[in-house]
């Protein structure tokens, strides 16, 4: 009882220096609180209450409206193997395009970094420019690439001499990978330029007078000093792979978990379990990001 | 000498070995390499549908007849099939819902991005988190809209909170790059020390030497907000129809080039926003300045 009491009291002292602050460490507490709040308020309408009408929305029982209690959504999503299917491609899926992006991220930051050539800033823009692009003009641009009037597939077929329409790969998973790597490699090569900037030049060169080949210097000398950046670009640009869904709209190769969510609206508007595989994921991307944060400093996380 | 033994077992054994073979010039070759496969790939789609839609058919191999501007006429609507295919609308109604959204992430976001590199304080790393990751992917952001607000969940204001909340990350990043910049302390102190009050430096002295951080950020908020897909695609219900989902229906149903003259009227925007990202130190959609 009494230690509810001296919690109220601080709480009350805690406030009230809040509002009517009498010291500098007082005032300062303030202005962070006030700065911070606009923020948090946005936060609380456009997320946080949201997510919690979802959290209440998987457990109704009625579709069209919050009410009752069921749970029948989650019961489905336990038992019927689709949904394993959709995790399962969701995860693989991401993590391979991931992979690959960050693996080409840090190949093009290197090149930025280390040689010189012409246009430099040029280039570091158009590497940029896919960030800008919604996920539905990424799907346009792999049809120009890859589709059945594509560019390469129309490349390919004259050289083999097939058919366009055999060789086309846009609306396969081949096809929905590049699309893909075509949003994910901007990102993370962006994340990563920014930690390649601060690499020690002095110990790369000690490591190559003292004979060290290229790969050897790579390996034992600049990877570990840009490994927090590596952590953070394949933390982004995971979430970022996860989180695609224009693009699987339009090529529609791959059920993974976003597209599911539009299909359970679309087709007969399973409001319940749209929301609960909304709800995994978000608890799922939460916890990957709050793990994953663990293995590298908060700083160099940059989108 | 411990060292030397590990060096020569497992997978760092592997690596020296390799790198015996490798001379300096082929590792710059491969790396280069990579980055021109990568700068063709992004670049060559980008720059063959704005060419192809000046085409006048799309039925060979390559697109033919060049030069016409009945692709863009009929996207801009100035063509014989009338208003309903036009752009027009679309991207001023989306215009004015971006522009909303920029200014509500000015205002959430200049404050937050401040406290966060200037103050040390509780739970600042996890507040830090918050502020520059995206909460929730669009898509899963528009259904918990559409049974939170079901009235306002693709009405103007609906949308213009989507996005604010969507691109918040992009403005808090880039201010709080234009921040680290600066020395905060002694900027707030002299300011303070010649009779300012706080609210005064803040407004007067810091955020007017943060110019270039929140114009940076606000034309990355701005653009990513025109084009926003995922979120406006499951809010939107009734009324003017933003420029994404017009940019869908030509993907989805429209005629090759017509999609290609559709899709080249957000090139020329993308353009002019890294035009103007260039002036102000940003390079293209980068947050944190290249100065």
């Amino acid at each position: 009882m009494s230690s509810q009491t001296h919690e109220t009291e601080t709480f009350t002292a805690v406030a009230t220096a809040l509002i009517r602050p009498e010291t500098e460490q007082e005032r300062e507490r303030r202005r962070i609180v006030v700065m911070c709040l606009p923020f948090f308020v946005l936060a609380t309408f456009a997320a946080f209450i949201p997510l919690v009408v979802m959290a209440r929305m998987s457990v109704s029982a009625d579709q069209f409206e919050n009410s009752g209690f069921s749970m029948e959504a989650w019961y489905t999503l336990a038992t019927e193997s689709v949904y394993l299917t959709v995790a399962w491609n969701t995860l693989w899926f991401a993590t391979l395009a991931t992979v690959a992006s960050v693996i080409f991220g840090v190949g093009i930051s290197h090149a930025l970094e280390k040689y010189e050539f012409p246009f430099k800033g040029f280039v570091v823009s158009m590497i940029s420019f896919p960030i800008a692009l919604p996920g539905i003009v990424v799907a346009f641009m792999i049809i120009v690439l890859l589709g059945r009037q594509g560019l390469l597939t129309h490349t390919v077929a004259f050289f083999t001499g097939g058919s366009p329409l055999d060789i086309a790969v846009a609306t396969t998973v081949f096809g929905l990978f590049c699309g893909y790597v075509y949003s994910l490699i901007p990102r993370s090569t962006m994340v990563l330029r920014g930690t390649y900037t601060e690499v020690n030049t002095d110990a790369e060169e000690a490591a190559r007078a003292l004979g060290a080949g290229s790969l050897r210097t790579f390996y034992h000398v600049t990877l570990p000093e840009i490994r927090p950046g590596v952590v953070a670009a394949f933390i982004l640009t995971f979430r970022s792979a996860l989180a695609i869904f224009g693009t699987v709209l339009v090529l529609q190769s791959l059920n993974v978990a976003t597209l599911r969510i539009d299909r359970e609206i679309a087709v007969g508007f399973n409001s319940q379990i749209a929301g609960a595989i909304g709800l995994i994921y978000f608890a799922f991307i939460l916890a990957f990001t709050f793990v994953s944060l663990r293995f590298t400093e908060t700083d160099v996380v940059e989108i | 000498m411990s060292e030397d033994v590990h060096d020569t077992a497992g997978g760092q054994g592997v690596v020296a070995r390799i790198d015996g073979l490798i001379a300096g010039p082929t590792a710059k070759a491969v790396v280069l390499g990579m980055m021109v496969f990568v700068l063709l790939l992004l670049m060559v789609p980008i720059v063959f549908t704005f060419v192809a839609s000046f085409a006048e058919s799309a039925a060979g191999a390559l697109p033919s007849g060049f030069f016409t501007l009945d692709n863009w006429r009929t996207v801009l609507g100035l063509g014989d099939y009338g208003v309903q295919t036009s752009v027009g609308p679309g991207l001023a109604f989306s215009a004015m819902l971006a522009t909303g959204g920029m200014v509500l992430n000015i205002i959430i976001g200049v404050p937050i991005a401040y406290a966060l590199t200037r103050y040390n304080f509780f739970a600042r790393d996890w507040i830090n988190a918050i502020a520059i990751l995206p909460l929730v992917p669009g898509i899963i952001l528009g259904v918990a809209f559409l049974r939170t607000y079901p009235e306002n969940a693709g009405s103007a204001l609906g949308l213009i909170v989507g996005y604010a909340l969507l691109k918040s990350p992009y403005m808090v990043l880039t201010v709080q790059s234009s921040f680290q910049s600066m020395d905060l302390q002694q900027l707030e102190e002299s300011s303070r020390s010649l009779g300012a009050s706080w609210p005064r430096t803040f407004l007067t002295v810091i955020v007017p030497n943060a110019k270039d951080g929140i114009i940076a950020g606000s034309i990355i908020c701005w653009t990513l907000a025109a084009a926003e897909f995922n979120f406006t695609y499951m809010v939107y219900a009734r009324g003017p129809r933003p420029f994404s989902l017009f940019l869908f229906e030509n993907i989805s149903n429209a005629p090759y080039l017509q999609s290609a003259a559709a899709i080249s009227v957000y090139f020329l925007i993308v353009v002019a926003a890294i035009t103007v990202l260039q002036l102000v130190g940003n390079r293209g959609f980068s947050t944190s300045s290249d100065r």
